[in-house]
Order: C-alpha cells, then structure tokens, then sequence
C-alpha cells in the first residue's frame, strides 16, 4: 500500500519535473537573426536598406505631396466629395494651413529618420568589415546620412547628428547645419565611384547635392527672411561643382524628353541620383504615374484592374505661365516638355494590344482610352481593344460623365469634379503595375543634368555680371531636346523667367517648394492659396515626435507658428 | 524601483508564513477527551464533505472530510450540531456510542452556495473577494455559441458587448472597464482548471468551441483579492468556466433539441424605389432609373434556422462517476451563404483508488466548428447604398449584372470557410497524504489546428482572375500544475493553505499560402489550388507567424477565519513569462481580503439580517497580454530594405534592417485594486444582495513609443509608459427576491446594475488615436483619442454645431482661429458606458414557468461610421441610396462633404429583452410514463425581443475593430453584421 502510494507521488513529481522550471528564456521561432553572413552579405546588406528607404520618401502621399502640393504646380481639391478628402489635409497643404498631426509630414518625416538611422547602423557596421567594397559603402552611408539631412533641413529645419547608434542625436540649425552637411559630403565626395548610379549615391550626386545646398544656404540661414542675401562666395562654390558635373563625360543631356521618365530610364546619361525601381524586386511603386491620372483611365492592355486615382492636378496658374510664354502657340505645338501625344485613335477605334500606349505630359480636355465594361475590356479585330473617349464609368451617379480634364480646379464644388484641372502623366505607367500602383519599374529622378545646368545659371545670375552666360545655360538644355523640335531658344533671362523655366523643365520633380522659397515666392497668391505666412516656409515637427522627447525639456523645439 | 524592491522582500518571506501555517496545527496540543467519530452522509447515501461539526456550548469544532467522516472529541451528552450550507442543520446528543451516522437533508434554498475559486472552491459564505457564481439554470438562454453570451448582463461589473449578429463572431467582454489602450483587455477563461489561451485559433471567437450544454456553472472573480490567484493574468478578471460532471448513484440520461427561426431585427430605412425615384432629383440628382424595387436588404437576408441537438450521460457508482455529452449546433446566419456548424463531445471521469484517498480527475472535450462566411463587409455595405430602382435579378432569374457589383454577386464569386478542431483535455489526480492535506497535479493540454480558405472566383463580367488565399492556425497550450492544500480546524480557528506550482507553454503557429488564375468553370481550387495559373512570389509570397509564450508561476493562498466570523484571505502567485524582459522576468502579485459575517454577531440575533457580511480586499495583479517578442531586438533580411546595388537584374543583395528595437525592462502592465463590499440577506433569505465598491488602477501602461531621439531604426519601440495610469472605478449592485410556494405560484425578481467611470491620467502624449476609418475622403482620421482625464473609448472630433449659412457644416473652432482644422477635436463622450444593468424576472405556476430578461447600458456614445461614409446628400444624388434621415435637413446644401465629426456621434443607450422563455414541465406521473421518462419540457424562448434605443443604426450594441497599432477602438458601428430576432422552440427530455 505504501509502496503503491509512494511509487505514484514519483510519478507525478516526475511529471512535474520534466515540465518545470523553465529559464523562461523566449524562443524565437519565425525570425531569424543575422548570423552567419560573410562580409560581402553584411557589407551589401548594411548598405541597401538605406537607399531602399528612398522608395517610400519618394512617395506621392510624402515628399512628393509636401514638395508639390504646397505650392503652384500642383492642387488635390477632395473630388467628387469621395476620393482624397483625407480628413482635409491636401486642402491643409495646399492653403499652407498644415498642423503638427497631419500623418503626410509625419509619415515624410518617420521614412527619412529611419533612413538617418539606417545610415548610422551601416556607419557602425562597415568599418571592421573586408569586403573591397566596404569602403565605398561605408562613404555612400554617410553621404546618405548627409543627403537626408539636407532633407530635414529643407523641411522641417532642422538636422540629426549622430555618429553612433547608442548615442542621443545632437540638433543643429541653420549655419551649425549646413556646415555640417557640408562637411560630411565634403569628406566622401572624394571617396565615392562615378559609375555605381543614378540608384546609388556617386562623386557626381554628391557634386550636384552641394550645389543644391550652397544654392539653398541663404535660405537655411535664415529661414523667415523678407528677403535672402545669397553669398558669393557660395555662388562660386554652386558654380564650381555645377561645372565640375557638366565636365564629366559621364553625363548627356537626354535628347527625348520623356525617356527620362520611362520604365527604361536607369541608363538614360542625363540620371545623375535617382531612387532604382525594379519591378521584378517587388518594392518599387507606380505612384508617380498613378496619382494624377484618372481613375477611369486603365492604361495597360495586361491589367484591366491597373488605373488611376484622379489625385492633383495643375493649378490655373501654373497651366498660364506655359500658354503666356508661347501665345498664341499652343505650348503642346511648340513646346516638348509639355505634351506628347501616343495615342491616336484610329477611324475603326481598333488598336492593337501591341502598341496601346497613353499619352504624356500634361493632360487637357477629353481623354482618350481603352473601353472597359464591367471589369473588362473590349475586344475588337484580331489581338485589338476598343478605344474611345473615356466617361467616368467607375463613379456611382457619374458614369455618363466624361473624363474630360478643364482648366479649372480648386476648392469650389466645381473645381473639385472628379475630371476638372490639367493632369500631369510625366512617368511611364509602369508596364508590369498590375494594380498601377504596385511594381513600379521606372527610376524616380533625384538629380539630373538639366537641373545642374538650371542651378548653375541661377547662381550666374544671383552672382551678377554674367546674364549671357546664363541664358546660354538655359538655352542649352532648351536645345537638347532635339528628339523632336526642341523649344525655341528664349531670347533674354532674368530670376523671374529662370523660376518660369524651371517649372518647364522640373515641374512635378518634387523641388518646386524649394524653389518657390528660395525666389521668395512661396508667400504668393495662387488658385486657393492665399497665406502670406512666412513660417509655413517650414513644414511642423510632427507633434507624435514632439510627444515622444517631452521628457527631455528643450530637446526638441517646434518650429514657430506651429 | 523602491517599491519593486520592498514588495520583493516581503514576497520573498511567503513561503516562510506559508510553512508556518502547514506546521501550526501540529504545534497544537490536542484536548484531553473522548474521541467521537462518525459519517455524514445526505438522504441519498453520499457522503458530504466539509459539514462543520461544532460541540454546543463549547470551542470544539471540525469539518468533515471528502468519504464525510469526521472526527471530534466530545463528552457524553455533549450535543454536536451539523451544518452546511446546503444542507439543514441537525443536532446529535453524544451517547455512549463512539460511532455515528448522520443523515442530512438537502437545503433546498441555497443548494448551489458553492463558488470556484482558484486551485479550489469555498463556501460562498466564506468568500471574501468580489466573486460570482452563475450556475447552468440561470444562463441566458436562446441561440448562444460561446460562454461570454451565456453571462451577459448576468453578473454586475461584467460588459459583454456581443457586437455582431454572425454565427461565432468574436464576443468582446471586460470585467470592471479595460485597464489599457491597447487590446488584450480580456479576462482569463479558465476551463475545468486549464487556463485559456486568448489567441485567435483561427476565425470566430476563440471560445466557439465550449458546448454552452455542457457548462456546469461559470464562477467570474472581479476583484483583485480573488483574481491575484492568477497573478500576471488577474488584471481583467478571471472567468472559471466548470463542465458537468457526474453524480454518483444518479444515472440520466438527457436528450435536448430545439429549432430555431431568426431573421433581421431591425434593417435600416433607405429609400425604397419608389421613394428613390423622388429623393434623387429633389436632392438635385441625375435619377439613374431601371424601374426596379429591390429592397437590398431583404435580398441579401433570409429568415435563418438553427438546429441544435445534445445528448447527455451522466452517473456514477461509488468509485466511478462520469459525464458525457455529444451536441450538434447547425446554426444558419441571417445573412445568406453563412452558416455555423459545431460539433461537440465531452467526457468527464471521476474515479477513486485506494480507499478514496486517490481521486483522479478526467476531462475531454473536443469540438469541430466549420463556418462559412461571404464577405460581409462588402454584401452588406452594398446592400444599404445601392440603387434600390436596380432588379435583383435579370430574365433567367440570375443576379443581374451592372457595372457595380450587384450586392447578390458576392454570395456567387466569393467565399469563406473556417474549420477548427479543437480538443481540450486534462487529468488531475489529488492525493490525501494525510488527513486534510491533498497534493494535487493538473495536466492539461488545449489543442486546436484550424483551415481558413479564402476564396475569389474568377469570372468574366465581372472580370476577375480569382485567387485563393488559404491559412493553417495551430494552437497548443499545456499546461502542468502540482499543488498541495492543507485544511485544519480546531476550537474557533479555521485554516487551510495552498501553495503550487505551474508551468504553462503556449505554441501559436500561422502559415498561409496563395494562387492566382483560375479557369472560369473549372475545378473549385478549394479542392485543387494546383489549377491557379498564376504564381509569383511577388503576389503570392507565403507567410506565417509562430511564438512560444511560457509561463511559469508559484503560488499560494492562506485563510483563516476566526470563530466562523472573522475571515482572511491571502493570495499570492509569482509568475515569470518568456514575454517578459530579462530585468523584470518575474511579477509578484499578492492580495489580501477580510470578511466579516455581522449577522453571525451575538448583537444581530434578532435582526431581520439573515445574513449579513462586510468585505474588504486589497490586491495586485497584472496583465502579460502583451506581444512576444516585443524585448528582443530583431535585426534581420527585410524584403523591403532590398535594393538593387548594381546593373544586372535580380539577386538582389538582402537588406538587414532593425525592424524592432530591444527593451529588456518591459514588464506586465500592473493593477491595483481595492474593493468594499456588502453581501446580505433579508427576510430569511428571500432578498438577497450585494454591494461592492471598487478602485482599480493600472499602471506601467504598455505601448509603442517613439523615442525621444527620433532617429531610430525602428519608429516606434515597445515600453512600460511610467507615471500614465488608467482608473475605473465604480459600484455594483446586485438584489434578488424569491417567492417560493409549494402549491401555487412562485416568482423570483432581481437584477443588477453598475457604474463604473474610467480615466487616463498622466500619459505623455497629447493624444493616443485610435479608430481608424477609411474611404470617402476621410482617409487619416481617427475616431477615438485617448487623452489626460478622459476615458478610454473617449471619441475625439471636432464638434458639429449645424450648418452654416452656405448650407455647409459647422464646427467649433476650440482654437478660435478662423481655421477648422484636427487642432479643433474636442473630448465628447465615451463608448464605454456608465451604467450597466439587467432586470430579470422568474415565475412559476403548476408545470408552467416564464423567464423575463432584461438588459441594457446608458451613458455611452456610439459613433455611427456606416452613415458617415454610407449617407450624404451628396452620395444620393450621385444615385447611392441612403437612410431618410441623412438627407433630411433642408439646409444642408448638396455639396456639403462628410468627414469624421460628431454629426454622426450617438447616444448608445438601449434597453433590451434579451430573452424571455415560456415552458411547460409535462407531469410525467399523470402521463404515465415516468419509469420510462422521468422529465419532459417543451419551452419556447425569445431572443433579442425588443430593444429600446435612440440610435439609428442595425443596433447600438456595437464594437467593430477599428484598432491603430493595437491601440483599442471603441464604439464604432461600421457596417455591422445587422442581429437578429430569434424564436426556439425547444424539447427535453430526461431518462
């Protein structure tokens, strides 16, 4: 009886045992650390994630909609009562009414920060690292760094410093900043590559990113100026690195306009920095040929579920600097930048699958597109879709309504139609984009020749004494695009007119914002925007971030007006 | 820190008190007299344990054992009294017999005074936490799937929030208000002594698989003296959930079916055609006309069955007593193509060795739930907005097409089916050692692997490739658990003591894969994914999660009453998850509670109290729902930190990225608590009540946060939010009234009600978001805000004052800048209700009996998103149905946009008639059939009867998931699966 008893209290306390005190030590199944990898892995695998956070800064709901809706070149009033409302915040952006919790600033401001961040952990990794490349690697890292600083010093005025990922970052402004920036691209300008681009960061990006902040530093320097006092000795260092681009060989102004924003633009030799989209990589994003089409408008024979979103369009005004430059021509006659038209509908509206392909450039009146019904598009002849002039099939109570693009957009109910303002189709459509937004394959422009030729001219100009030559700069990208009939050569040059060309040239290339500030522009009149408010210049620390360092008094400051 | 370090210290001593109390009874030297044994057993010959013994008129007392035996010295004509609480009292005079054999009578007015506590039950008059015991009689009854429903507005303090009218839905339920922001407010569900895990095994609450047949009584510990038992998982209340089990010498066999009818209670007013017709062109629309009538609605709901049938064995002889049922539930939703299947069984086995000093415990269950759901969201949302002038149906009566999808298609192109098995077994064995100390082991495992198919048809018009995503859940939970109680009594001094230890390991698996391109017409890729034409890793990359959660826990709980009247209760448990960071891998969490029973005092002889007694309780506990992982940082290959470094296509090298940050302080979120309460009984026990106070606030507030230094490489990272708290504080009443008659009519009135006020206090951040909405231009808003001094749930919007002169919505401008903008939100209102009640009603005449109950909530908003982003002047005239209501105000101009305001912020009050029964006992001995049955009752019963409400959706019962980052959403009706009016009919019968 004892014995029975005994030998079932060991076999429970035997059970007990096999299962109890545990170290409690968590066992992590489904993700694996990083062991094991040999340094090319490493070097390689330090270094990618900070470009790849390129893609979603170059979104068009980021640094797109904070560089381009805030100012005259682009508009996003909430169409139809339905679609980009969003809680107000592209009527916020565009009426310079922005606040401290609008997601678009801060989800701008979370991607570049990680970015920082990225950079930092790179930094930290390459040194002790023996791959060849590490070296480069390590000097494209911190000249990452560097370029996303200059991008939070645009922005939100303000730059990280941090050299080790377990020390709090330092806070620079103004003068501090730039010359840190600066310096850090000073310090790899040297040590990088001329022929790892346009994806990856080289000698000639890094020239053209200190143009663009010598070019910039009055503004940095002081922000909320009635008027900036650009230094010349900085206009002879804008100059000096702008020439330095132009005397390599590396570099081509390109001679068709568009191609620089088709799918096929990784090699096109005006590309000096640009974000590397792959649509076979899965990451890239069709956003920038998406936003502004019309959500009716299914421009791929492959994918009839691939469209648009009717997002922004271009503001009246803007829409008249062109037509006043070239009246009584038709800037679409005269001008290749503006438009280039590849569809034309034939007498049978009959077109092949093969060579469907959409128009280009900025978008006006009635559109022309694949006839789609219920999901599907129409077949016609052998291998042929039917083509005809688009309505808004997809918008309940609007199907009969034709996609017809007007001049007129704002925040009126009439200006906010689904189908009104000027639309902008400057990238390709991404021909593998099954949904149109997903799979981009073009790469998105950072940096390109024209622009190093325009900042040249502009620092000739703001130097003084040297209008000819500037014109000459101006005239000479003009007459590049020799693809077609390049526009006609402009016959005198002034700052107004260098802005005016600018636009012609850049328009929706995400730097407008920057420079409508630094022409003292950006406290203008246009369509709905009637703020004269200098501290707008600079967008809101997000007030997440503001929250987040409450408990380190002074550490992060917001920016005034906000 | 300080505080940790004392509280350590002083836990650090338990086990030494613990060891003091398992030695004091031996101290104690025993009185010089005769010992008198004896047995007690009840009419029917069992033997009946802890009846106290006292000698009359002196300080000798003991408790009977579990074989009813007793033993107690005593003189010759000493007089002992017997009593329980089930039982009547009974005098024996002490003779010269050493041995006696006391019979007991059944008390028939408290027979079910037992609750469950932790790791054991207590008398209920002995409890001196805040505790709840609901037994099986007095369960909502109706269509029910999982036990939450079964409680609602049963127990005061208790919310359950059964939001959706789908067969299975996830039922929300929290005991006395959520501690945090982010979800895992849930209690813990334990199961015949095996605690739950809360994770989704897969679709539909996690509880769908417990026959609600098949629950014996569901015991709910509210306060934190009861719940510290549980330590790291007490913060939100704790639910014991007991099956049935046999009795010895009764054999029944039990054989219960009912059917059921439910349709739509209440669908929305839209337009009818005809109506239509005229609203569209007077809003200033282009009427799209195709002189059709279709009420959407009631094409895409139907009038729903649900059949259940359950059969049940129980009996038992000396050593053997066993339970077992099978139960089938097919149970149609009210809207079409969705159906709720479950399959249940249970066996349940007492067996006694070695003269009854080994009783080994058995339990099984095992169920199998297969639902199948069309995609609701999208079937309903079209239902209510579209163009009711459309024909459901074209010439060869198939769904006709347009170029929206007609609401009807939905049931044709898509599907989704869920099949979970789930088994649930444990074998607990206790051990008398010697007289009064048990040792206990409970081994338990829960296991269940489900199969979620989603599947989209491909089809020509509409177009659509089709694409079947498929998910395999598995969920293991085992658990293993020895511990030893001890009860001894001597004169006046009561004691017993617990002490254990548990080990617990929760394995949670996903994997999910998926195929693109299937033939129109062909094989169902359900049976073959193989026929999808379209694979790539870019749209069909598979994925899947897996964690290990392990708990490991010391515990232990001493009473001690003094004199029957002074009651003490100390609960401890320290318990150590893998969850937990490596500095804080172990939470203590102590309770302590005191009882006094007035009533028992000399000076309430003569009161009208029949029972009257105080409580108090103190205790912490905590809340370990958190995340796993979340301390370790995760530095690992990111598909979209890839990039391509050079030229050539693909191998692109892998991107290493920080995608978590590391924080090895983060610990469980803590809760305090303090409860007051006031048990009593009046007019010998017809009315009886209680009334209890509590003040529960919980502390290290777990959620993302960004770091001060923005420059991360990770956003956000996981951290104990100091100084932030969350309080909820309220009262509980609870009154009962039985009439009781033998020959005429007996009726029993009661109800409960609470109040209870929630608060966020001390946060760092100026707002917390959550309720998150999308579509119709209102993207990037948020519903709820959780700020300082407001409560959880808190809807925070800009406030509409009426429309302006334009004819266009107004707001106020709290900044007063001119600029209505997110600067302009204000605190208005919260979803979490203030008051919380149910009136119930129970009368009996000869063999009829009706069951009236009521339920209801008042004080809370609830924020109508459906008619938000569903109803506009502007969406009618672009031919979008609507409710009249939307469109009413002339003011309003046409042009006037909808975004997330309080315009659309209701009142969330209601009062409902949650079920009322009808039934009638046939008289088995008139009919002449009672040795062949023994009971037969046909009853009918009413679900969800009326409700009273203000508000102006399906039902202000509402709660979709709107959550952002976890952070809990509140009180948002978005689309919601629309409830139903249900009438079952049912028929028992007992062998």
């Amino acid at each position: 009886m004892i014995k029975k008893i005994f030998s079932l209290l060991l076999i429970f306390t035997g059970i007990a045992v096999i299962n109890s005190c545990t170290k409690l030590e968590e066992d992590v199944l489904d993700e694996g650390s990083v062991a094991g990898l040999t340094d090319k892995q490493q070097a390689e695998g330090v270094i990618a994630p900070v470009y790849a956070k390129l893609e979603d800064v170059f979104m068009h709901t980021t640094y797109f909609a904070l560089q381009e809706i805030s100012t005259d070149e682009a508009i996003l009033p909430f169409r139809g009562g339905t679609d980009w409302g969003d809680n107000g915040i592209y009527v916020q952006l565009h009426k310079h009414e922005n606040i401290a919790s609008d997601v678009n600033v801060r989800n701008t401001w979370n991607h570049i920060l990680i970015g920082i961040s990225r950079a930092v952990t790179a930094m930290n990794a390459l040194p002790t690292n023996t791959y060849t490349d590490s070296k480069l690697f390590l000097a494209e890292a911190r000249g990452m760094k560097a370029y996303y600083s200059l991008l939070t010093l645009d922005l939100y005025g303000l730059i990280f410093v941090k050299e080790d990922a377990s020390e709090t970052s330092k806070i620079l402004r103004g003068e501090e900043a730039i010359e840190y920036i600066k310096s850090e691209l000073l310090a790899v300008e040297p040590l990088l590559d001329n022929t790892t681009g346009p994806g990856r960061l080289t000698k000639g990006a890094v020239q053209g990113l200190l143009a663009r902040l010598y070019l910039n530093a009055a503004v940095y320097r002081d922000r909320y100026a009635s008027s900036f006092t650009f230094k010349t000795e900085d206009m002879d260092k804008v100059i000096e690195y702008c020439d330095k681009i132009i005397a390599s060989p590396q570099y081509a102004l390109s001679a068709d306009y568009f191609s620089m924003f088709n799918d096929n633009n990784h090699t096109n030799r005006e590309l000096i920095f640009a974000v590397d989209q792959r649509a076979d990589l899965g990451n890239g994003h069709n956003r920038m040929a998406y936003f502004s089409l019309s959500g009716d408008h299914f421009p791929l024979t492959a994918y009839p579920g691939a469209n648009g979103t009717d997002g922004p369009g271009i503001t009246p005004e803007f829409y008249r600097t062109w037509v006043n430059a070239y009246a009584p021509t038709d800037p679409a006659a005269i001008d290749p930048r503006f438009y280039k038209q590849n569809l034309v509908v034939p007498a049978d509206s009959c077109v092949p699958k093969a060579t469907f392909n959409i128009d280009r450039g900025i978008l006006r009146g009635q559109q022309y597109g694949l006839i789609r019904v219920s999901g599907a598009f129409v077949n016609c002849g052998t291998n042929g879709l039917r083509v005809g002039k688009l309505h808004n099939t997809t918008r309940p109570g609007s199907t009969n309504v034709p996609v017809n693009f007007t001049e007129q957009i704002d925040f009126t109910v009439a200006g906010s139609g689904y189908s009104t303002g000027y639309r902008v189709e400057k990238y390709e459509f991404s021909k593998t984009s099954v949904s149109g937004r997903n799979f981009g394959e073009h790469d998105i422009v950072i940096l390109r020749l024209a622009d190093v030729y325009l900042m040249r001219a502009e620092a000739k100009l703001r130097k003084g004494g040297a209008d000819a030559s500037a014109l000459a700069d101006v005239n000479f990208v003009r007459a590049a695009r020799t693809a077609s009939t390049p526009p006609p050569p402009l016959a005198n040059i002034s700052l107004d007119l260098l802005l005016r060309e600018r636009g012609f040239e850049l328009y929706w290339e995400m730097v407008r914002r920057t420079d409508m500030i630094r022409f003292g522009k950006y406290e203008g009149t246009w369509t709905e925007k009637t703020s004269t408010d200098k501290q707008k210049r600079l967008f809101p620390i997000p007030s997440t971030a503001i929250d987040a360092a409450s408990n380190i008094p002074g550490y992060l400051v917001q920016n005034p007006g906000y | 820190m300080l505080k940790l370090n004392q509280r350590f210290v002083f836990f650090r001593m338990l086990p030494v008190l613990l060891t003091f109390f398992f030695l004091l009874p031996m101290l104690i030297v025993q009185a010089q007299q005769r010992q008198i044994t004896g047995t007690v057993k009840d009419t029917k010959g069992s033997p009946v344990a802890s009846v106290t013994v006292i000698v009359k008129g002196s300080t000798g007392t003991t408790l009977t054992a579990e074989d009813g035996s007793f033993t107690i010295s005593a003189k010759d004509g000493d007089v002992l009294v017997f009593s329980s609480v089930s039982f009547e009292s009974t005098e024996l005079k002490v003779t010269s017999a050493s041995s006696y054999e006391v019979v007991l009578t059944a008390n028939t007015v408290v027979l079910s005074d037992v609750v469950v506590v932790g790791y054991g039950t207590q008398r209920k008059k002995d409890v001196t936490g805040a505790v709840k015991s609901l037994k099986s009689d007095e369960f909502n009854k109706g269509i029910v799937n999982t036990p939450q429903q079964l409680l609602q507005g049963k127990v005061s303090g208790v919310n359950v929030t059964s939001s959706s009218g789908e067969p299975g839905a996830n039922i929300g339920i929290t005991v006395r208000g959520p501690g945090g922001v982010r979800t895992g407010s849930t209690p813990l569900f334990v199961v015949d002594g095996l605690p739950l895990d809360n994770s989704s095994t897969g679709g539909g609450d996690p509880l769908n698989f417990i026959n609600p047949q098949d629950i014996e009584s569901i015991d709910v510990l509210k306060d934190a003296s009861a719940t510290a038992i549980y330590g790291a998982r007490g913060a939100n209340g704790v639910i014991i959930i007991t099956t049935k089990r046999g009795k010895a010498g009764v054999s029944t066999l039990g054989f219960t079916s009912s059917v059921g009818f439910s349709s739509i209670a209440n669908a929305l007013p839209v337009f009818n055609g005809d109506e239509f017709r005229v609203a569209v062109p007077q809003v200033g629309g282009t009427l799209d006309n195709k002189g059709g009538n279709t009420d959407w609605q009631d094409e895409v709901t139907r009038t729903a069955m649900t059949q259940n049938y359950n059969l049940n064995l129980s009996g038992g002889a000396n050593k053997l007593s066993y339970f077992a049922s099978f139960g089938i539930q097919k149970q149609e939703g009210i809207i079409k193509e969705n159906d709720l299947d479950r399959y249940s069984g249970r066996f349940n086995v007492t067996q006694k060795f070695l003269e009854d000093r080994l009783v080994l415990e058995v339990n099984l269950g095992v169920s199998n739930t297969k639902q199948k759901r069309p995609p609701i969201t999208s079937v309903i949302g079209d239902a209510i907005t579209y163009n009711p002038t459309y024909p459901a149906y074209d010439a060869n009566g198939n769904p006709a097409i347009y170029q929206n999808i007609n609401p009807l298609l939905y049931f044709e192109l898509d599907k989704e089916t869920t099949t979970i098995n789930r088994v649930t077994g444990n074998i607990s064995p206790s051990f008398r050692i010697i007289k009064g100390l048990v040792y206990k082991l409970n081994f338990g495992i829960d296991n269940s692997t489900a199969t979620r198919d989603v599947l989209s048809l491909p089809s020509t018009v509409p177009f659509r490739d089709g694409r079947l995503d498929n998910f395999y859940n598995w969920n293991r939970n085992t658990l293993v658990e020895n511990y030893l109680t001890y009860a001894w009594s001597k004169a006046k001094h009561n004691v017993s003591a617990l002490a254990g230890h548990s080990y617990q390991k929760i394995f949670v698996q996903q994997r999910n894969s998926s195929i693109n391109r299937f033939v129109v017409g062909g094989v169902d890729p359900i049976y073959n994914p193989g026929v999808g034409q379209d694979l790539t890793l870019a749209n069909n990359r598979p994925g899947g999660f897996a964690f290990i959660n392990e708990l490991q826990s010391f515990f232990g709980r001493v009473t001690y009453q003094y004199n029957n009247k002074y009651l003490f209760t100390a609960n401890f448990r320290a318990d150590g998850s893998s969850k937990f960071g490596d500095n804080n891998k172990y939470g203590y969490f102590p309770s302590f509670s005191f009882g006094w029973k007035i009533s028992d005092e000399d000076f309430m002889q003569n009161s009208i109290f029949s029972n009257l007694k105080l409580r108090a309780g103190w205790g912490l506990t905590g809340n370990q729902e958190i995340p796993p992982k979340i301390t370790q940082a995760l530095f690992t290959s990111l598909g979209s930190a890839s990039y391509p470094l050079y030229p050539a296509s693909g191998n692109y090298p892998a991107g290493y990225a920080y995608t978590r940050l590391a924080n090895p302080d983060i610990q469980w979120e803590t809760s305090e608590q303090i409860d007051l309460g006031l048990d009593f009984g009046l007019f010998k026990g017809a009315l009886t009540g209680t009334i209890d106070l509590f003040h529960k606030v919980s502390r290290d507030i777990l959620l993302q946060v960004i770091p001060a230094d923005p420059v991360q490489p990770a956003t956000e990272v996981w951290s104990n939010v100091p100084d932030m708290t969350i309080t909820n504080q309220g009262a509980e009443i609870e009154l009962d009234y039985r009439h009781k008659s033998e020959s005429s009519i007996s009726y029993n009135i009661g109800g409960n009600i609470t109040f209870i006020k929630n608060k966020v206090e001390n946060s760092p951040y100026t707002l917390i978001p959550s309720g998150s909405v999308s579509g119709a231009g209102i993207t990037s808003s948020t519903i709820n805000g959780y700020v300082n001094g407001e409560p959880i749930g808190t809807f925070y919007l800009k406030e509409f004052i009426g429309f302006d002169n334009n004819g266009m919505s107004a707001y106020t401008d709290v900044d007063k800048n001119g600029v209505i903008n997110d600067n302009d939100r204000l605190a208005l209102g919260t979803a979490l209700p203030s008051v919380i009640y149910s009136v119930y009603g129970n009368i009996g005449y000869k063999g009829f009996d009706l069951a009236l109950n009521f339920n209801g909530v008042s004080g809370n908003k609830v924020y109508n998103y459906t008619e938000n982003v569903s109803f506009s002047k502007l969406r009618l005239a672009k031919n979008v149905n609507s409710i009249p209501e939307a469109v009413a105000d002339p003011k309003e101009s046409i042009n006037n946009p909808t975004p997330v305001t309080s315009r659309y912020l209701r009142d969330g009050a209601y009062l409902r008639l949650n079920n009322a029964t009808l039934g009638y006992n046939f008289n088995t001995k008139k009919l002449g059939i009672s040795n062949w049955v023994s009971a037969v009752r046909f009853s009918v019963t009413g679900q969800n009867l009326f409700v009273s409400t203000k508000y102006n959706g399906y039902d202000p019962e509402v709660n979709i998931d709107r959550s952002i980052n976890g952070i809990s959403s509140y009180g948002i009706d978005y689309i919601t699966y629309p409830k139903a009016r249900s009438v079952i009919f049912a028929l028992n019968f007992s062998f």
